[in-house]
């Protein structure tokens, strides 16, 4: 009994150790705010009240576009992090939240960078026609838009590898090793000796 | 009078949780190499921490509990519990040390979700996550939907009689092969053919839709995941309506409605049994309720004019109730359109769908389709007997692989469960009405966490009280083991506090 308390022990401490906010830094600064009005929340909340209307929406271009023909489809956000992602540094502000935007594949052209992992894609403004529930689309909620300018262009990054992450992996993986050495020992040891005192 | 457990007990529970614990580690390593072929230090390094962290838990564990003794079946049940809740613990370190959550609990929140192939999430900024992150997350609800304890006794126990104990903890039950260590195998060779399959028919779909080639099959591979898993996640924030397809909304809809179907049914059906599917209990039971609340659900929509036409309000209303009654999650619409567009109709026509769940030995959640037919067909032999003669005998049967007779215990069982389900998913709406969400909103949240559907009308938010994540992940860890595995390691850590 005691040695399983001290194992469910010794797996807190080692979770508090590795889950604690010094191997997370926080992020206390204020997350940014969208730029628009109305914003891709306020279109989803009261869709009936934008439906049909012609609206300017701006936000980062994400993931990529796919092209359908002479259109495509690209999804723009406009959450806490369409100017800075959180691999970059920026605050948690909530889940991401944007439009889909359908537009002439020329249009897609201009942007350059589109936002994930290794970048923060470009800050595009679209203007366009709002529909709750698109005909055209199998009733998605999406914007057609005719027009599409890069606001500000986004780029590549490398989130850098913490020196004292690697070096808690290093000191983990050790200990990690050495355990597995010493159970494949001690399993080896009961297997012989059951077949010993089989013998026996 | 509680027993106390003894020492040799704790140390076979000791034993075989650290070799589940031991098997989660295995399983990073696919997401290790995923970053490390995309260059993705930062993230290999986090999997690289968390894979020792498994290890040394796991072989401390097996190192501190050595012992020859085999698993009785409450040691099964509290190993299959208790190693849910370890992998849980231990599982969201990537998640974590990634950046993307707010504390260690909305870390644990979305690795409970993923093993349990729930798909709520509290992650945050997911547009931005690695695909090292991203294939961890998909590959946690594709293991967990075929059960982390089937992962360790494919791979991990030798040969053990217990094995099975541990199995049935994890909330399946049938034996599709003589062997419990075959039926494991079975499982996922069924799965693995399936993910080859849906992943190229994905994956073409993707290229033919626009994608770039690795964004397609990488989508295709984890939509495929989250679809056989009937877990939800999808590799971007909006969910599977980034597609705008038809052809892709109906490829998902065949991989989560055939991930739903008992493990049982598709060996059946492997092995030639073809007529299973028109005459199981369960496909039956399911094709009749979910036709019910997608008609419920499309005259409301079509009531309330939400939807341009016929096609659009029936493409989008079979799509959500499918994937709401096979407990999958996956969504074409925005979560708040439940409550802007579809209203409390069509939002109470989800909350049902999503509470029936589909079948049992499954992936999916929920009541189950062979107890709601269990049930009602024991409602129609009650209403049989009180119409024949008093001298008449009237026995009913169901059929679930062969023809079973419908005895008081199936059916006493079987309303066990749904008593248990039915409990759960109002005290879920009341906890939610208490924090001052609306009824009906928070009904149809808790009652996805708890059969582990996934979907959301917004309830859901890295900013939810705590005391709701932890009712959640309770509900969702509850849900997907059917409550009995949960009660007998409450009632092991009893017995160890008050048993003499």
């Amino acid at each position: 009994m005691r040695r399983i308390i001290a194992l469910v022990a010794f797996a807190c401490l080692l979770l508090a150790a590795v889950g604690s906010p010094a191997a997370c830094p926080a992020k206390t600064a204020t997350p940014t705010t969208s730029p628009n009005s109305p914003t891709s929340a306020e279109l989803v909340e009261h869709p009936k009240q934008w439906d049909g209307e012609t609206i300017t929406f701006a936000g980062e271009a994400i993931t990529q576009a796919m092209i359908r023909g002479d259109h495509a489809w690209i999804h723009v956000n406009d959450d806490a992090y369409y100017l800075k992602n959180v691999e970059e540094g920026a605050p948690l502000g909530g889940y991401n939240s944007g439009h889909a935007i359908w537009l002439p594949a020329n249009l897609v052209r201009k942007i350059t960078y589109y936002g994930d992992y290794t970048h923060e894609g470009d800050v595009v403004s679209v203007t366009g026609v709002f529909n709750a529930a698109c005909g055209e689309h199998g009733g998605d909620m999406d914007i057609h838009a005719t027009s599409l300018d890069v606001v500000a262009e986004g780029h590549e990054f490398e989130e850098p590898v913490s020196l004292e992450k690697l070096g808690a992996a290093v000191a983990l993986v050790a200990l990690a090793g050495l355990l597995w050495f010493a159970n494949r020992k001690a399993t080896h040891a009961d297997t012989f000796g059951a077949a010993g005192n089989s013998k026996r | 009078m509680i027993i106390r457990p003894r020492r040799e007990d704790h140390l076979v529970i000791g034993k075989y949780t650290g070799k589940v614990i031991v098997g989660v580690g295995l399983l990073m390593a696919v997401p290790l190499l995923t970053s490390v072929a995309f260059g993705e230090w930062d993230t290999a390094v986090d999997f690289l921490i968390s894979m020792a962290v498994c290890f040394i838990f796991g072989y401390g564990a097996q190192l501190l509990s050595r012992t020859e003794s085999d698993l009785a079946w409450s040691h099964g049940l509290v190993v299959a519990a208790g190693s849910w809740i370890w992998a849980t613990a231990i599982g969201a370190l990537p998640h974590f040390l990634s950046g993307h959550e707010s504390s260690y609990l909305d870390a644990m929140f979305d690795v409970m979700s993923g093993y349990t192939t729930t798909g709520l999430y509290m992650l945050q900024d997911l547009d931005h996550i690695s695909y090292g992150l991203n294939m961890w997350r998909h590959l946690l609800t594709y293991a967990g939907g075929q059960g982390i304890v089937v992962i360790a006794l494919t791979f991990l126990f030798k040969g053990t009689a217990g094995a099975y104990k541990v199995y049935v903890g994890e909330g399946k039950d049938e034996r599709l092969l003589p062997n419990v260590i075959q039926t494991a195998r079975a499982i996922w060779l069924v799965s693995l053919v399936y993910l080859g399959v849906g992943t190229i028919a994905l994956s073409i779909t993707g290229l033919a839709l626009g994608q770039n080639p690795v964004r397609a099959v990488l989508d295709g591979l984890w939509v495929f995941m989250g679809g056989w898993s009937t877990g939800g996640f999808a590799p971007q924030s909006f969910n599977t309506a980034w597609f705008h397809s038809i052809s892709y909304e109906l490829i998902t809809a065949v991989i989560f409605i055939a991930g739903s179907f008992n493990f049982a049914l598709h060996w059946a059906v492997w092995t030639g049994e073809r007529k299973e599917i028109r005459r199981n209990v369960e496909t039956v039971s399911f094709a009749i309720t979910l036709t019910l609340t997608v008609l419920l659900a499309t005259f409301w929509l079509a009531k309330s004019g939400v939807y341009p036409d016929a096609m659009a309000l029936f493409r989008k209303s079979f799509y959500q109730l499918a994937s709401g009654h096979t407990t999958t999650g996956f969504a074409t619409i925005y979560s708040r359109a439940f409550v802007t567009q579809w209203g409390t109709v069509g939002m109470l026509a989800t909350t049902v769908a999503m509470g029936i769940g589909a079948s049992a030995c499954s992936t999916a959640g929920g009541i189950k389709g062979i107890r709601v037919g269990i049930i009602t067909r024991s409602f129609v032999a009650d209403v049989r007997r009180m119409v024949a003669p008093e001298s008449a005998v009237v026995r009913e049967k169901y059929h679930h692989i062969r023809a079973n007779w419908l005895d008081d215990g199936v059916v006493k069982s079987a309303m066990a469960i749904t008593v248990a389900y039915v409990s759960m998913y109002l005290l879920s709406a009341l906890l939610g009405a208490l924090y001052g969400y609306p009824l009906v909103e928070s009904l149809f949240e808790g009652v996805s966490a708890g059969s582990n559907t996934g979907l959301s009308c917004g309830v859901t938010s890295p900013f939810m009280p705590a005391v709701m994540k932890v009712a959640y992940i309770v509900f969702m860890w509850l849900g997907r083991l059917e409550f009995m595995s949960v009660f007998a390691l409450l009632g092991y850590g009893i017995s160890i506090v008050r048993g003499r």
